[in-house]
């Protein structure tokens, strides 16, 4: 159909493109940005476009992200078209059933998905292990391998498998549009079944499969959970390092990366519609007027094609493309499986990069370095066998819980020389008494942040974030354990606490100021934007992050309130089972070295628990950047003796504790 | 050869068994089950404890469906129109915007609902731009209160801003591809009987492309009810639907995944309910169409 649009038609879709790049053009502008914030503008900059190429971790990341998904898309495009042309051609009976089941995926929550396939495939290497041994043990001639590992494969399969519902939702209608008698006129007509395929049905259906092409694409670019659960501890997919930021901060990098994809694909829709452009033309001419002198060469080329033997060339050369493609991707993988690696998983923005590399340079071990985004969704992996990571960084109460389960197996310390500079402050925690399990990491205390310019005086107590004062201006930590840890705090309990009619006098505290309107919404890592950007005046988090932030905003202060707070340790472990525990202990007493500990500690602004490191860092930063480290933002980041004597450290609650809290929490959300 | 053509079917119907059905089982069991820790290590048994709870969440559901129709119902009044006059322009423009409604959807979701954060924040884009043009004093005026920015973000409508603006270019693509391939001879010969251009989109247009409506409804209608992450970030919290539930109970202190299962399989119930009623009305009035 076409009749012209008035001016009315190019309006509207003139909006809907305003509407759909509105926040694109805005993600592109800051990543511009001098600074690090995506709400405060610092003026124009290239340095993150710079940083992205160093940045081995997202360069990675985007590789597989693209690899994965065009892998994925073109496998669930033809297998979805196929699908949705025998779907179509059977009875109603048999149709329903099998669109209904086709639509679960899409159904479910991502989260179910990406869990049921994670235990599926778990499940599958289980039972393969069997297998493989026992066909190892009655034969010599082909060794199977025994142990299978989440990873590419899985995640590509994981990938069709959401992806094809939505190839088969965009081709069946236009499959139930088609005239069903013309497949059959053109088969009397002497075609053979696959002609008519191409020829008739093909056409037709185009632009579904092309839409529904479109959409897989985007499904699989897009998606975090799913990946999450099926990518294995040496896959990482580029929603899967941002996600994994949201611990701290996403990096302007990222937008920067997706600023350059953007371009990219832009880059190539124009050039193929010129030159589509010009195909059209050039078929006007060749009908109007004298025909164009075509070129002799390419005339012979297009000619030995379209003889039968051009044809099986073609074929074959796609065909042998292929194989290329596939066999190049299993090299990579077999000559990145051959190397000696050990498998971290940390929280994004967590570690000076360049140490990785040093690493990797130093002791010829490749690291495959894996992000996650909380403590709980890094238990939830591990825990349905998603993962073997050597060295993970829990908090202290992730850490006595994993203990508790068995779940971490004990360090050798004697290759673990540096752990001696570790401070007394900062060894034998309640989370691991006898010091058997733990290298720690980083620390720090969590206090509010608060906006001077909109609070009047200091503040110094939790009160405030209760109190009517501050209706409407106050964030609330959007996580159960430290909402309701502070309000204990504030009424004078432990953070600890069993005792369930303390537990919900707190609850109460916070559900009556809710009532009141004193929060105006409840916070994770977005707290940086919306305090740099002046919109809350009140907001509780971590004291490195509220570093980060006052480089974006000065008017922002932070204060350990005199009830008492909470403080934490981060620290690095080994699961049980670890595959390359060796490894895994070369690579803890790296990052326990003072000089790591030193970049790290100026990397992200949390406190480092190494002795020389605490007491050289201002005169290195003086060293660095050539000037005098402010006493007081040395004294926030790591805290002084009379303020961590005040502060409380989570331990890990019972779970009657843990599914309170969790109750509470939701009833405050509904 | 109808037969033929209807083993393709078969490779796909083994792959659902394989991927599908079998990973749902596996949450059909969790969803039945509790872990019992003993000093045996844990087991899991069976139990209906986890359906019986789940009166709690009455507002959870209702929330997360009313808000998934509300989000439905504006793609379409949106999504319709511009599907409609994409395939009236020409063949270059169609190529570029086809791709183009899909490319924002290749920036990273969080970036993109971060974007729309500094854009609806109280002291954000639209409220300072609202400022400038006078718009907030104009308000105050009229109203007689004193307001210094309208509430944008943390609320319900926000929520749903976010739920259409991510699921918009699947309504409008389907729709679009079903309008595409509209017989022309069809409009004309309505025309030519003497039917006004009104009767021409409501009683032709309109019933045939009808099966990419359904597919456009589907494919926003069903990811918006299970979704999360929107109304944490721009509800505030405070707006907690049924995805964030689920992915509490597996990604959170609690770790209830037998729960989250269960919620689920509820779920999926209620919007398998939802599909079913909506594919008989919609194949009902196809055949109609037809006749």
């Amino acid at each position: 159909m076409r009749r012209r649009n008035g001016i009315g038609g190019r309006l509207g879709i003139g909006l809907v493109f305003l509407f759909l790049y509105l926040p694109i053009i805005l993600l592109i502008v800051f990543s511009f940005n001098a600074g690090d914030s995506s709400a405060v503008w610092q003026g124009f900059s290239l340095q993150w476009y710079q940083s992205l190429f160093h940045n081995r971790l997202v360069m990675e990341s985007v590789a597989t992200t693209l690899l994965v998904s065009l892998l994925a898309t073109a496998i669930a495009t033809a297998a979805g078209t196929f699908a949705a042309i025998g779907i179509y051609s059977l009875t109603r009976k048999w149709r329903d059933p099998i669109l209904t089941v086709n639509n679960i995926p899409m159904m479910n929550a991502d989260i179910v998905t990406g869990v049921s396939l994670c235990l599926f495939f778990v499940a599958f290497f289980n039972g393969w292990r069997g297998f493989a041994e026992w066909i190892n043990s009655v034969q010599s001639v082909v060794t199977l391998p025994e142990r299978l590992h989440l990873g590419m494969v899985t995640l590509v399969l994981a990938h069709v498998c959401f992806n094809i519902p939505y190839v088969i939702l965009n081709v069946a209608p236009r499959l139930r549009q088609m005239d069903k008698n013309l497949v059959d006129a053109a088969q009397d007509l002497g075609c053979t079944w696959m002609q008519a395929f191409f020829k008739v049905i093909l056409p037709e259906i185009k632009p579904g499969i092309v839409s529904g092409a479109l959409i897989a694409f985007t499904m699989s670019v897009d998606d975090f959970v799913i990946s999450y659960f099926t990518a294995g501890s040496a896959t990482s997919t580029l929603a899967m390092a941002i996600y994994g930021m949201t611990k701290k901060r996403v990096t302007p990098v990222i937008n920067a990366v997706s600023t350059l994809m953007f371009l990219a694909v832009l880059v190539i829709l124009i050039i193929n519609n010129i030159r589509e452009m010009q195909q059209e033309k050039m078929a006007e001419k060749r009908a109007s007027f004298e025909p164009v002198k075509p070129n002799p060469f390419i005339e012979s080329v297009r000619e030995k094609l379209s003889t039968p033997g051009g044809r099986w060339f073609k074929r074959i050369a796609a065909a042998a493309l292929c194989v290329v493609f596939v066999v190049s991707v299993g090299l990579l993988a077999a000559f990145t499986g051959s190397q000696p690696v050990v498998n971290v998983c940390s929280w994004g923005e967590y570690i000076d990069e360049d140490l990785i590399t040093e690493f990797e340079e130093e002791y010829g071990i490749r690291v495959n370095y894996q992000t996650a985004e909380s403590n709980e969704a890094m238990y939830s992996l591990i825990k349905n066998g998603g993962a073997d990571y050597d060295v993970i960084v829990p908090s202290d109460y992730m850490i006595s819980q994993l203990i508790e389960e068995g779940m971490l197996e004990e360090l050798d310390y004697s290759q673990i020389p540096n752990f001696e500079l570790i401070d007394e402050r900062f060894r034998n925690l309640p989370y691991d008494p006898e010091n058997k399990y733990t290298v720690p990491y980083t620390w720090g205390t969590v206090g509010i942040i608060y906006n001077t310019a909109m609070v009047d005086g200091e503040i110094d107590s939790w009160s405030c974030l209760y109190d009517d004062e501050y209706a409407g201006q106050v964030l609330l930590i959007n996580n159960s354990r430290d909402a309701l840890g502070i309000a204990l705090k504030y009424l004078g309990y432990s953070m600890n606490t069993t005792d369930e009619s303390q537990i919900r006098e707190a609850y109460a505290l916070i559900e009556d100021a809710a009532r009141r309107g004193v929060f105006q919404g409840k916070v994770m890592d977005e707290v940086f934007q919306t305090m740099e950007g002046g919109n809350a005046a009140i907001a509780t988090y971590y004291a490195g992050d509220y570093l980060t932030m006052l480089e974006n905003n000065e008017d922002l202060a932070f204060v350990v309130p005199k009830e008492g707070s909470n403080w934490f340790v981060d620290a690095m472990c080994v699961l049980k089972e670890a595959p390359h525990y060796d490894n895994a202990m070369k690579w803890i007493n790296f990052i326990a070295s003072t000089d790591a500990n030193l970049r790290n500690m100026d990397y992200i602004w949390y406190a480092s628990p190494n002795r020389e490191a605490l007491e050289q860092y201002p005169a290195w930063y003086e060293e660095q950047y050539g000037e005098e480290l402010d006493p007081e933002i040395y004294e926030i980041m790591a805290a002084p003796d009379e303020v961590l004597d005040r502060c409380e450290m989570y331990v890990c609650l019972p779970q009657e504790t843990r599914t309170l809290y969790n109750d509470l929490w939701i009833r405050l959300g509904t | 050869m109808k037969n033929k053509r209807s083993l393709f079917a078969v490779p796909y119907v083994i792959w659902m068994a394989l991927f599908v059905v079998i990973p749902i089982v596996i949450m059909l069991v969790y969803s039945l089950t509790v872990t019992v820790t003993s000093e045996a290590g844990e087991t899991l048994q069976f139990s209906l404890e986890n359906f019986t709870g789940m009166g709690l969440y009455v507002s959870v559901f209702a929330r997360s469906f009313w808000l998934a129709i509300i989000a439905t119902v504006v793609c379409l009044l949106i999504g319709y129109p511009v599907s409609y006059w994409m395939a009236k322009e020409g063949p270059g423009f169609q190529r570029v915007a086809m791709a183009l409604i899909m490319l924002p959807m290749w920036m990273n979701f969080l970036l993109r609902t971060y974007s729309w954060m500094s854009i609806l924040e109280n002291n954000g884009l639209l409220n300072q731009l609202f400022q400038k043009i006078g718009l907030i004093a104009l308000y105050n005026s009229v109203t007689g209160q004193n307001i210094e920015y309208f509430q944008m973000i943390r609320t319900p409508g926000a929520v749903v801003l976010g739920m259409v603006y991510n699921y918009l270019p699947f309504m409008i693509l389907p729709i679009y591809s079903v309008i595409l391939k509209l017989d022309n001879s069809l409009l004309e010969a309505a025309q030519d009987l003497g039917a006004s251009s009104v009767n021409v989109f409501r009683k032709v247009i309109l019933p045939l492309s009808l099966p990419g409506v359904l597919s456009g409804v589907t494919m926003v209608f069903v990811p918006s009810v299970s979704t999360f992450a929107i109304s944490r970030l721009l509800g505030g919290g405070t707006q907690m639907m049924l995805g964030d539930l689920i992915e509490n109970q597996f990604l959170g202190g609690a770790y209830n995944p037998h729960l989250g299962a269960a919620i689920s399989m509820v779920m999926m119930v209620i919007v398998v309910v939802c599909m079913l009623v909506m594919n008989h009305f919609g194949d009902g009035e196809e055949q109609a169409v037809m006749l």
